[in-house]
């Protein structure tokens, strides 16, 4: 749905972003992540024509955003960072506004209105002035305006900054639903919330994509950085009963395990050959329990998006320096 | 064209949910009466003594006061002007809701016209003002209601062009403060300007002892100047035109006025593509 291609955008001399690529399928719910002014907002931008970029290009929907601009527009919902609204106006109004100009038919018009505000939580404020609603309905009033007309493609730019927890998960819970019928790319700097809702991430560190991967091989293969192990190879941790020559003999005669190592009593680290990945765990149970040994648990060593994050982040600062 | 008309109508609308509507009309609608009672009065006085204030006789109805009139009007346009126009781009840049704008499926054309028209439409609600004081001369007056509705086009004329002006100046100025500063600094220059045109003399400038071709290029340049100066302020095509008088320079003028100020307009909109 989003194909970006060496997007580069210069303010001045200064390269906001450089080379930037990715991609996001139809369906997916990607997080953008990377710390204040790496580029998350500028990428955004570029993507839902708010302004150019200086090099490369990107397509969302199909179409090309320099060349048919419009129909990318058409195409998505796009909710900017600080949620700048048309204060004077009535909520409903300024929604209405909206479906007219995104060209929801007229007589479709009253629906949709209410379809959005139905479906953002924005009722009991639907008949008041924008100017005094609080942060939290603002913030849902912004949603409700980039979900006006189904867009396949929805940009969200920082959805939960400035809101109290309860609102996040709140608003979480709203964008799990969303992904249903949309493609989302949802920028934050908040990494629990990725975890949570986001099927991948792509990491943006000054300007440049230091890494995208689905969520679930990033964190489930503790990966080649944190553990020593190879490219696509899967770690566990065991904890077994049973005299540990026995149990390290057993796992080692195993064709998929690759290496098998004591850590503590009764605790084992045990690495998997490339590709066998997930389904390392039941063949290890078995092997174990036909030597007599007892498996008190046996789980994978995953790394919390936190690690990576400040891996990548710490990793590219000091190749730069 | 569907989207033109959304976005005008929401301008619109925003003008009447905010006060600067009111104080538009409100102002007009208080300093135009003024003029009209006092300039109304004087007219009186001078026809009914018409030797103590120089004149030979009755002095000419559309003259002495449709027309000065009129154009007090047009220029008390340009004085509230740039409370109209300053809003219309700057302050979607100031609060950031050019974001939503540039990324809603809209064109530079239909944003564009689409707040051109409201401001416009803020200018029909004045003009819908002027009429009632234009429908009382109608009424007791003995003219011709061609002229008082010719009077109200060069009215329109006057403003329509100074507010494709505002709206040029609002595209490049980041907040409204700037916008209508500068607006109303451009208007009051033109009109101190026009005021010293009149006074330029013809002929050229330069000393007789200066060399020819010195002579020939300052009398030309001073030539251009004083035709600019005299020219291009927006009421030196409205006198004539207030008594009635059709001259299509004139009617062009003003069109050509809104037309190069819209034409920059676009120009500096779109600048935001290429630059920065």
């Amino acid at each position: 749905m989003i194909e970006v291609q060496g997007l580069t955008k210069y303010y001045g001399p200064i390269a906001a972003i450089e080379d930037v690529s990715f991609h996001v399928g139809q369906g997916e719910i990607v997080g953008f992540l990377g710390p204040n002014g790496a580029g998350k907002t500028t990428t955004m931008r570029i993507l839902t024509g708010f302004s150019p970029a200086s090099r490369g290009t990107a397509k969302v929907a199909g179409f090309d955003i320099h060349e048919a601009p419009i129909e990318v527009k058409k195409r998505v919902g796009y909710m900017p960072e600080t949620v700048p609204l048309y204060t004077e106006m009535v909520v409903e109004k300024f929604l209405a506004y909206v479906a007219e100009v995104k060209g929801v038919p007229r007589a479709g018009r009253r629906a949709e209105v209410d379809r959005v505000i139905e479906r953002c939580g924005v009722s009991p404020v639907a008949k008041r002035v924008i100017r005094h609603l609080s942060k939290g309905f603002r913030q849902r009033v912004g949603l409700a305006q980039a979900l006006i007309g189904s867009p396949p493609v929805l940009i969200l730019d920082e959805p939960t900054v400035g809101l109290d927890p309860g609102q996040i998960v709140e608003i979480r819970r709203m964008i799990q639903d969303l992904a249903r019928e949309h493609t989302v790319l949802l920028s934050t700097h908040i990494l629990p919330e990725v975890t949570m809702i986001c099927q991948r991430v792509v990491i943006i560190h000054r300007g440049r994509i230091a890494m995208q991967e689905s969520m679930r091989d990033l964190t489930w293969n503790a990966g080649p950085a944190a553990s020593g192990g190879g490219e696509g190879s899967q770690v566990m941790e065991l904890n077994a009963e049973g005299s540990p020559e026995k149990v390290l003999e057993t796992l080692r005669s195993m064709e998929a395990v690759k290496e098998v190592r004591q850590e503590g009593p009764d605790m084992y680290r045990l690495e998997g050959v490339p590709g066998a990945a997930p389904a390392l765990g039941p063949p290890v149970v078995r092997a174990l329990t036909a030597a007599g040994l007892g498996v008190r648990f046996l789980r994978p060593k995953t790394r919390s998006l936190e690690d990576i994050f400040m891996e990548v982040v710490a990793s590219d600062a000091g190749e730069r320096r | 064209m569907k989207n033109i008309w959304a976005v005008c109508r929401r301008e619109f609308v925003s003008y009447f949910t905010t006060p600067i509507g009111y104080v538009v009309v409100g102002t007009f609608g208080v300093i135009a009466g003024l003029g009209f009672s006092a300039s109304f009065l004087f007219y009186a006085k001078v026809s009914q003594s018409p030797a103590e204030f120089a004149y030979t006789g009755v002095p000419d109805f559309e003259e002495t006061f449709l027309s000065p009139f009129l154009v007090f009007c047009g220029m008390l346009i340009m004085f509230i002007g740039p409370l109209v126009t300053m809003r219309l781009l700057a302050e979607e840049r100031n609060r950031g809701t050019m974001e939503l704008l540039l990324t809603h499926p809209l064109r530079d054309r239909e944003i564009l016209f689409g707040k051109y028209l409201a401001a416009l439409g803020m200018l029909a609600v004045m003009m819908v003002v002027l009429s009632v004081h234009l429908g009382l001369l109608a009424y007791f007056v003995d003219i011709e209601l061609a002229v008082l509705g010719f009077g109200l086009v060069t009215v329109f004329l006057m403003g329509a062009a100074f507010l494709s002006l505002g709206l040029f100046v609002s595209s490049l100025a980041g907040n409204q403060v700037t916008a209508g500063t500068m607006t109303f600094a451009l208007w009051l220059v033109s009109y101190i300007l026009g005021s010293l045109g009149e006074d330029l003399p013809k002929g050229n400038p330069a000393p007789e002892t200066w060399p020819e071709t010195l002579r020939v290029i300052v009398g030309h340049g001073y030539g251009v100047f004083r035709a600019l100066v005299q020219e291009l302020p927006l009421d030196a095509h409205a006198r004539e035109m207030a008594q009635g008088v059709v001259e299509p320079k004139d009617i062009a003028y003003y069109i050509l006025f809104t037309a190069f100020f819209f034409f920059l307009t676009f120009r500096a909109f779109e600048s935001r593509k290429w630059r920065a």
